[in-house]
């Protein structure tokens, strides 16, 4: 057969999109729930960390089932609240917000042509008195979130543990892999009433980190937004 | 060993090394030469996957058409490393390496080397040699990056592998070393040995 | 006027080149006189112009989150999704050159086709993924201004190079050797632009 005809051209290409988007659907179909459950796991093991229940490497040598038995055991309260601060659902079972839900909820604080409902915003109270609540925005070369514990007070944080998509390796990915980092986050106060709620800037309230300016600078931003969004929720007084 | 083989194998090491001879795999060259750890998951994953597509596109030569052939090598490569990395994110073993290799995997499937290899090598030669050519231009990739990585990390860090090796000296960490200029300039430099040893790769 | 930013931002701040250090192969390679240069550059900006908005399209309209179907995440396939339209384009691209100018098809090499993983033109399209613009006409200011980025950092490279082999350079350090050491000098320079905001 002539490998260059058009109909040759025409009858290869299509087999090989065909062969390729149906092994790439099948592949990611099926292992689909696997992924959802160690992306699952993976989000706990996170807002356990920012819970201060231990170091993420400690986290991290439990199995899957450990770590949702762990959620499961130390939640005290889960639920929904909107913009005003009023609890709108309770969470059922288990359920977390990984980077997927945080990005539309994001698109739904800031508003824009993205908006789909109003804004939902998870709160994770722990039996160990800490509040979690996370936070989303853009880093340098794609998303980065995290989470972030209150003492009981509402307004000392405690810890912190930041994830990313695609930052560098060695710079901006330091959110996530460098604990001093996060530590830096404890005993701190957020200032709600200010734009700036958290700052982290060169020798700032949290220092930067250097040689990821953008990286950090996105972080403070991120912060700021998903905070600003939580606090009416936190002014309220104990309930 | 067959000669031809055995060149086949040595040559991207030194005289024929895909980054400072071929020009080619530069920018993530750029990007994960911050730490050693990341220069190596990266020269890992670019033999893997510069040896696998050039023997699948290999097999192929024959029965690409002409019209077509960048997009069917593209999307071979690209479908090979979206499916290690689905198979990879969804096994609990794996999904600590896996969330690690993500960050990469679109510097791999773009690297300049592997589309370059296949191109300039496998769409004209045997299943075999082909694979050999692959693994062996990650390997001479991986060695440049290494070098890079070792003096990035150790002045703009003071760690290597993330243990702190100058700092506890009162080394303060060279800022400048760890933006990607300064790898440009450190490559440049390694250029400079290597062609002061091979004088015949020096231009005109 | 913020298309107007965003396409002074595009050219300088977000500089394909200086400031991500996308596209460094061909950049490098290509740059050893200005007519080449001008040539690729062309090619990288075409292909950037054509490409990108194609990919925003695709993108909003088929692969983001409930876009198609109501409850379907086809984002997985970006990466492929995107490769496939650039590779299309630059296999005509790669045509069209061939036919019509035989001798910049010859001193381009094995680099018009590389333009396809040129980490640039993938990577405008994954920005512009990130970007969330909101039309078609923003991701086409985009497009253009990173191609005009692009091409503006390797004719000034190209310039310089030319005018260096006048200059007494160490033997092995001639030609890629301290080209490289002149683009990470250029790259600190650019970083001048990094924290202006626009």
């Amino acid at each position: 057969m002539n490998t260059n005809s058009n109909l040759y051209t025409v009858i290869y290409t299509t087999l090989i999109v065909v062969v390729v988007a149906a092994l790439l659907a099948f592949v990611s179909q099926s292992l689909k729930s696997r992924q959802d459950a160690n992306e699952k796991a993976e989000t706990i093991s996170q807002m356990l960390t920012a819970a201060q229940y231990g170091s993420k490497a400690e986290l991290d040598k439990l199995s899957n089932t450990q770590k949702l038995d762990k959620y499961a055991q130390e939640i005290s309260k889960a639920f929904v609240i909107d913009l005003e601060g009023n609890m709108v659902k309770e969470l059922e079972g288990i359920e977390v917000y990984g980077p997927k839900p945080l990005k539309r909820q994001n698109y739904n604080i800031k508003g824009g042509a993205n908006k789909t409902d109003e804004p939902e915003l998870p709160v994770f109270i722990f039996k160990n008195g800490r509040t979690v609540v996370p936070i989303y925005g853009a880093g340098l070369w794609g998303p980065i979130w995290g989470y972030i514990s209150f003492e009981a007070d509402k307004l000392t944080m405690g810890g912190a543990y930041f994830d990313h998509e695609s930052e560098t390796a060695g710079l901006g990915a330091k959110i996530k892999d460098d604990p001093s980092f996060q530590a830096q986050f404890a005993g701190k106060t957020a200032n709600f009433a200010d734009a700036n709620v958290v700052d982290i800037s060169k020798g700032g309230q949290i220092d930067a980190i250097s040689g990821a300016t953008m990286t950090s600078k996105g972080l403070d931003a991120a912060i700021d937004t998903w905070l600003a969004a939580y606090a009416k929720y936190f002014s309220k007084e104990e309930e | 060993m067959d000669a031809k083989l055995k060149e086949t194998i040595l040559n991207p090491i030194f005289k024929g090394n895909p980054i400072t001879v071929l020009v080619l795999g530069i920018c993530s060259s750029l990007a994960v030469t911050v730490t050693l750890k990341g220069a190596l998951v990266m020269t890992l994953s670019v033999i893997v996957v510069c040896g696998i597509s050039s023997l699948i596109l290999s097999l192929l030569r024959n029965t690409i058409p002409g019209r077509v052939r960048i997009i069917v090598q593209l999307v071979v490569v690209a479908m090979m490393v979206i499916l290690v990395d689905q198979v990879l994110k969804s096994f609990e073993a794996t999904y600590a390496i896996d969330k690690q290799l993500s960050v990469y995997i679109g510097l791999i499937i773009t690297n300049c080397i592997v589309m370059g290899r296949i191109e300039a090598f496998a769409l004209g030669n045997k299943p075999w040699p082909s694979f050999l050519d692959g693994v062996s231009n990650g390997a001479g990739y991986g060695l440049i990056l290494i070098v890079v990585a070792f003096f990035r990390e150790l002045l703009g860090s003071g760690t290597l592998f993330g243990i702190d090796i100058l700092n506890r000296f009162g080394y303060v960490p060279n800022n400048l070393v760890i933006l990607p200029p300064f790898a440009l300039i450190l490559l440049g430099c390694i250029v400079w040995v290597q062609r002061s040893i091979q004088k015949d790769l020096q231009e005109k | 006027m913020e298309t107007v930013s965003l396409f002074v931002k595009s050219i300088f701040v977000d500089n394909m080149i200086f400031a991500y250090f996308l596209g460094m192969c061909s950049f490098l390679a290509v740059s050893k006189n200005v007519k080449t240069a001008a040539g690729l550059g062309l090619a990288v900006i075409f292909v950037l112009l054509v490409t990108l908005p194609i990919n925003y399209l695709l993108n909003t309209y088929v692969l983001a989150p409930d876009a198609l179907i109501e409850g379907v995440d086809l984002s997985f396939l970006s990466f492929i999704v995107f490769i496939a339209v650039i590779a299309a384009i630059v296999q005509i691209v790669e045509m069209v050159v061939e036919k019509f100018s035989p001798e910049l098809y010859s001193s381009l090499g094995i680099f018009l086709p590389l333009i396809a993983v040129n980490c640039a033109i993938l990577g405008g399209s994954l920005f512009m993924q990130q970007k969330d613009f909101v039309n078609i006409g923003q991701a086409t200011v985009y497009s253009l201004g990173s191609g005009l980025g692009w091409f503006l950092a390797i004719v000034s490279l190209a310039a310089i190079r030319e005018k260096m082999s006048y200059s007494n350079v160490p033997d092995a350090l001639k030609g890629l050797g301290i080209t490289f050491i002149t683009v990470g000098l250029m790259g600190i320079a650019f970083m001048t632009f990094m924290g202006i905001a626009l």
